[in-house]
């Protein structure tokens, strides 16, 4: 009875005692009972201080500095010190004050300590301190796993006597502030830690909504523009329209355009295809027969006749067919594309491949040209 | 200089055709920025392998290959116009095979091909179309934002797009650009060869 009144004495309303008592066998700060001091309107109990509001709890994170860190925890009361400039993303030192980190992190600790007996807070805030290394996500992991050791130690813990209604009061209390922590923090993230998380993040700009939906409305919103933007360059002509709809108006048009100019080309190949066997081997033996004059364009090799039919059609077009003797004029509108130059830009394999197949084509049409083999073999 | 290749179709685009870029590694995390230069890593891949020496060769070696059976073929039939359609499916399953199935709409159209076949043997059964059009049957239907029609409608002209969520079909329609590009100059340049070759030989042949 006796020890059930105290326990619910110390944990309801003796908040200042029990905490000043568990501060001192902490060995905290100066700064830090007085932090814890400072609300006596809310009779000192440490659900007070979570209940800062964001900015405030933004403030502590951002302060760089112990003197401004000072001024917080004297502001924290009373008035409210003129909240400093919030750095951009890069200049954020937050992981730089340890102090900081560690009140952070204690805010929680405070809370399993008092639940818990001290060896466990103890064990707890050894384990923080040494956490603390200038690391940001450690913080958001940090109340993640206080709070699971919390709950660990709150289950292992012999019979403490804390009624469950403050109990959860504190929990869920504790849950929120480190959730405005969490979502503070959110806002100015780094990027290098983002990647050391397993999981997608998305990084929320300042001044944007945080909550989960707009932030993955914004990153598929993000995915969208950026594949548009390159569709845009693309097709000609879209750089200068203004919005989606046009835009996806000149898309469709052009990819008609495409498939319409697919269609015609295959109507005129239709209209040649009749000759398309005897004109492509006597292309190919014109194609030699340019070979004669000296300038080589590889019009035939860029039609890349496969090696098989190469060697049948063409001994059969070899004995039949007289190559015509005329030169190419510059009709044909390839350049000359030197053997050298295909073959390296090509892989290795596919360069041999079609070194063969001139090579082949020349051996076959050496009889009806007048190109030598030496020359043929010195091209290989 | 390699896109001296193709140089009778109009030069698309400020790109070189470059070798083909190695493989980058994707990063996990995306924030605005990133998720800009992941999408431009895959489409800037897309765009260049449809412009590379080598793709063009492998197509028109290909082509050509495909046009020599369909004559082969149409030989028989004599019709023209019949031709021209085999010609253009001829045409579009080379391309397909030379994305070398990565993309959806490479997969649906030679996968089409063997639907029709199997559709042949069951046309005598089955008189009409069972799933004709489902889209338009609620004409009280409040008309879709215009982006989202437009999606839709580029749905459809991609082929084996249509049910495709929005950013991967943004994706494989910029693929189909860049390839149907290539198909185009490819074809012009063959076109070309043959219209050219062919009056000489009916001169000069025997």
């Amino acid at each position: 009875m006796d020890l059930t009144g105290g326990f619910g004495a110390r944990s309801g309303g003796g908040g200042p005692c029990r905490e000043a008592t568990g501060l001192d066998s902490l060995h905290i700060g100066e700064e830090f009972r007085q932090l814890v001091t400072l609300p006596p309107e809310n009779a000192g109990s440490f659900t007070a201080l979570l209940e800062l509001p964001p900015t405030q709890a933004v403030e502590l994170l951002h302060f760089t500095d112990t003197s401004s860190s000072q001024a917080a925890v004297t502001g924290i009361g009373g008035d409210i010190a003129p909240p400093p400039p919030l750095h951009s993303f890069g200049t954020l030192t937050f992981p730089s004050n340890p102090v900081l980190m560690e009140r952070a992190a204690r805010f929680s600790v405070i809370a399993t300590e008092q639940q818990n007996g001290n060896v466990s807070g103890e064990t707890t805030t050894s384990s923080v301190p040494s956490n603390s290394s200038a690391n940001l996500d450690r913080v958001k992991t940090e109340p993640a796993e206080t709070e699971s050791s919390q709950r660990l130690t709150s289950d292992q813990a012999v019979e403490n006597q804390s009624p469950s209604p403050s109990q959860n009061n504190r929990s869920g209390k504790r849950k929120e502030f480190e959730k405005k922590v969490k979502s503070s923090t959110k806002k100015n993230k780094s990027s290098e830690e983002n990647e050391k998380l397993p999981y997608v993040h998305v990084r929320a700009r300042r001044g944007q909504a945080t909550d989960s939906h707009s932030l993955a409305e914004r990153a598929r919103r993000e995915k969208i523009n950026a594949r548009m933007k390159l569709l845009q360059e693309l097709v000609p002509g879209c750089d200068k329209i203004q919005g989606t709809a046009l835009v996806l108006d000149e898309i469709i048009n052009h990819v008609q355009s495409l498939q319409r100019q697919v269609e015609m080309l295959s109507m005129r190949l239709a209209a040649v295809n009749p000759r398309i066997d005897f004109s492509l081997d006597t292309i190919l033996a014109s194609e030699n027969g340019s070979l004669m004059d000296g300038s080589f364009n590889g019009t035939a090799m860029q039609l890349a006749w496969p090696h098989q039919v190469i060697e049948t059609e063409q001994s059969y077009h070899h004995r039949q067919l007289q190559p015509p003797p005329p030169p190419q004029p510059q009709q044909w509108p390839y350049d000359g594309l030197n053997q050298p130059a295909w073959g390296r830009e090509e892989d290795q394999d596919h360069g041999n491949d079609h070194n063969n197949l001139m090579a082949v084509s020349e051996n076959l049409m050496v009889g009806s040209a007048n190109l030598h083999p030496n020359q043929v073999k010195m091209e290989l | 200089m390699v896109d001296s290749l193709f140089p009778s179709i109009e030069n698309t685009g400020d790109d070189d055709a470059s070798p083909e870029s190695s493989r980058k590694k994707r990063r996990i995390s995306e924030t605005s920025k990133e998720a800009e230069t992941e999408a431009r890593r895959t489409n800037e891949e897309s765009l260049k392998r449809w412009r590379t020496n080598r793709v063009q060769q492998i197509y028109s070696c290909k082509l050509v290959e495909a046009l020599r059976r369909v004559r082969q073929r149409s030989n028989d039939a004599g019709k023209v116009s019949g031709a021209a359609r085999e010609i253009r499916e001829t045409a579009d399953r080379v391309l397909a095979a030379s994305a070398r199935g990565t993309t959806r709409w490479s997969r649906a159209i030679i996968a089409t091909r063997v639907r029709a076949r199997l559709k042949k043997h069951r046309k005598a059964k089955s008189t009409g179309n069972i799933k004709s059009r489902k889209a338009t049957t609620e004409t009280k239907r409040i008309k879709l934002p215009a982006v989202e029609r437009k999606l839709k409608i580029l749905g459809r002209l991609v082929p084996g797009c249509r049910k495709v969520s929005v950013p991967n079909l943004l994706d494989e329609a910029t693929d189909y650009i860049a390839a149907l590009e290539m198909q185009v100059r490819a074809m012009e340049a063959l076109a070309e060869i043959l219209a050219t070759a062919a009056p000489r030989t009916t001169l000069t042949g025997p």
